[in-house]
């Protein structure tokens, strides 16, 4: 690890800011910048599933990150025209919740891992999901419910993926509240978590999986 | 077995970190109250006969307990200045009368309305609810409305509530609801900017925090007050939620939850109020500040309701200090059987029940979707395995 993973990974933004302009004076290619707080990223991401770093510590970690990648940007287009994406990602709160404290966490580390995440918002009905599934044809598909009755909506909404037969062309994970305790059978869904960092890593692998 | 106490008495004594005739079991029942009663949300809101009824319904159907939520964050909800009127900042008054799929149920809204605290610590909050983002909410309703909500709609809610104590011998949850300011701003900034505001101007965050505890605590009292605090049983009892945006680190907490926390439960219980602490996420990193909680206080006066936090390890750090309460799991109550719910209670009535100080409830609350089954599961385990 680099001056710059070092800064993010104990979360001193202006270190990692300073880090990121000494790097573009010094002409060092963008991406490689990005990948550099991209593995302090991870950092933050470890010491959190060990426990030394808290939901709080995790979004900190993804401003400083989303910060630095601003100001790398115009220097990316500058370079390579377009910063290319790993992926896309579809992500919303279902119908009848309005929480997106989840969601919007999750929403900012996949945009840190380098996916193009496009987000429903919330309260949103599964119509949406599934119009959202043919326009941005995602691999995978994230639904967010904290709610009890937002849970049985996330069954409503699988199943308006399956009746447009979109089922088999996406990777379906659920998240927020009390999601992680239902049988993920019950949903139907891929997978179904309560953490953040662990949602980050399954879709990571799905995306690893189908690239290999 | 033990005289057969009254519920006010067996909870008096959980309180007091003492073994009753038998565990209390206080399942935390709202909205379920109006969706198996058969009564509007809207109706829960505005009637508060028609509450009082189908709560008398409910409570038949679920099996009873030994207290009842009288609801006063609904009573917050249609006060101009409940919670510093973050409310109406949230709620975007959406009291709908069905429940979902046709409805929903009131749900708070994170909005950034608050840009500068300094400006809100000069001038107050009036500035930030007549903003643009707040004011049409507002001038949706006539001044009549607004001051029959504020002054007198507390009074007639207040009286149907002490005729239901009187009638059915049943105690209250809670007479006043106080919000910690950290959850306040979480709702008025917005996670995202909160935390950035935390590590970015840490000072200004503690400052606010500060700020806040004279208004919250001043409108909880206020409240338990006209619920009948001192006559009405139970209604001395400030409610205090919600344990502070979830994800705090043992330092976040430690600096910028705990000292607010500790210095409103020092004004609640010196002012003669207990505190009944609601607190929400996973707090088990907490406990060892947590015990700290009574360190001045007369025994007695606090209780730390928990939803995630690992109720064994919580009885083991706090079981000598304050009465916890919980942690039926919510998922349990909508998807489970009364089998699971009968088993989960039965482990937790062993594990944090002996030698008194252990109530046994809901997570945050019973969700309204809950399978009526699974929650008089609850009960009946109390009966079961709660004798002392």
């Amino acid at each position: 690890m680099g001056k710059l993973s070092d800064a993010l990974a104990v979360l001193d933004k202006p270190a990692v800011l300073a880090a990121v302009q000494e790097g573009i004076e010094a002409g060092t290619d963008p991406l490689q910048l990005v990948e550099e707080a991209r593995l302090g990223l991870e950092a933050v991401g470890r010491e959190f599933d060990k426990g030394n770093y808290f939901l709080m510590e995790l979004l900190r970690a993804a401003q400083i990150f989303k910060d630095a990648v601003a100001l790398l940007t115009p220097k990316i287009k500058e370079r390579y025209g377009s910063a290319a994406s790993r992926g896309t990602v579809v992500i919303g709160t279902v119908a009848g919740d309005v929480h997106d404290l989840g969601k919007n966490i999750v929403r900012d580390l996949l945009q840190c891992n380098g996916f193009e995440v496009i987000d429903l918002g919330v309260d949103v009905p599964a119509a949406r999901f599934v119009e959202a599934i043919r326009q941005h044809k995602p691999k995978v598909v994230g639904m967010s419910a904290l709610l009890s009755a937002a849970v049985t909506q996330v069954g409503r909404t699988v199943e308006a993926i399956e009746e447009a037969g979109l089922r088999d062309e996406v990777k379906i994970i659920v998240g927020g509240g009390i999601v992680g305790e239902v049988k993920r059978h019950t949903l139907r869904v891929d997978h179904a978590t309560t953490n953040a960092n662990e949602g980050i890593g399954v879709i990571l692998d799905w995306f690893g999986r189908e690239q290999a | 077995m033990k005289e057969r106490l009254s519920c006010y008495e067996r909870l008096e004594l959980a309180w007091n970190l003492q073994e009753a005739d038998r565990v209390p079991v206080a399942p935390v029942n709202c909205y379920i109250i109006p969706y198996l009663a058969g009564i509007s949300i809207r109706d829960m809101f505005y009637d508060p006969d028609k509450l009082i009824a189908a709560t008398i319904k409910a409570r038949e159907m679920l099996g009873g307990g030994d207290n009842i939520d009288p609801n006063i964050t609904t009573l917050n909800h249609l006060s101009m200045f409940g919670r510093a009127g973050w409310d109406q900042a949230t709620l975007d008054w959406r009291i709908w009368d069905d429940f979902p799929p046709k409805g929903n149920l009131p749900s708070l809204f994170e909005k950034a309305l608050i840009e500068d605290y300094d400006d809100v610590m000069e001038r107050g909050f009036a500035p930030l609810l007549y903003s643009k983002n707040g004011a049409q909410a507002i001038f949706s309703r006539s001044i009549d409305e607004f001051l029959y909500y504020e002054f007198e709609y507390p009074k007639v809610y207040a009286a149907a509530w002490r005729r239901f104590v009187e009638e059915q011998e049943v105690p209250l949850l809670m007479g006043g609801r106080a919000c910690h300011p950290l959850d306040m701003l979480q709702y008025y900034r917005g996670i995202a900017n909160l935390t950035q505001d935390i590590f970015e101007q840490p000072e200004k965050v503690k400052a606010m925090c500060d700020w806040l505890v004279e208004y919250e605590t001043t409108m909880a009292m206020r409240d338990a007050m006209i619920m009948g605090a001192g006559e009405v049983p139970g209604a001395e009892v400030i409610f205090f939620v919600n344990g502070g945006p979830p994800g705090m680190s043992p330092r976040i907490f430690n600096e910028f939850y705990w000292p607010t926390a500790k210095k409103m439960i020092d004004i609640f219980v010196t002012r003669g109020f207990k505190v009944h602490c609601h607190w929400d996420n996973d707090l088990t990193p907490h406990l060892e500040t947590i015990k700290h909680m009574a360190d001045g206080l007369p025994k007695g006066k606090l209780l730390l309701d928990l939803e995630k936090t690992d109720m064994k390890r919580a009885k083991e750090v706090l079981g000598d200090r304050i009465c916890i309460f919980g942690n039926v799991p919510s998922a349990m109550l909508v998807y489970g059987t009364p089998e699971e719910v009968d088993a989960y209670c039965k482990k937790l009535i062993e594990e944090c029940a002996p030698g008194g100080g252990f109530i046994l409830s809901t997570e945050c609350e019973t969700p309204w979707d809950s399978k009526p089954e699974n929650v008089r599961a609850i009960i009946q385990a109390a009966e079961k395995y709660g004798w002392y």
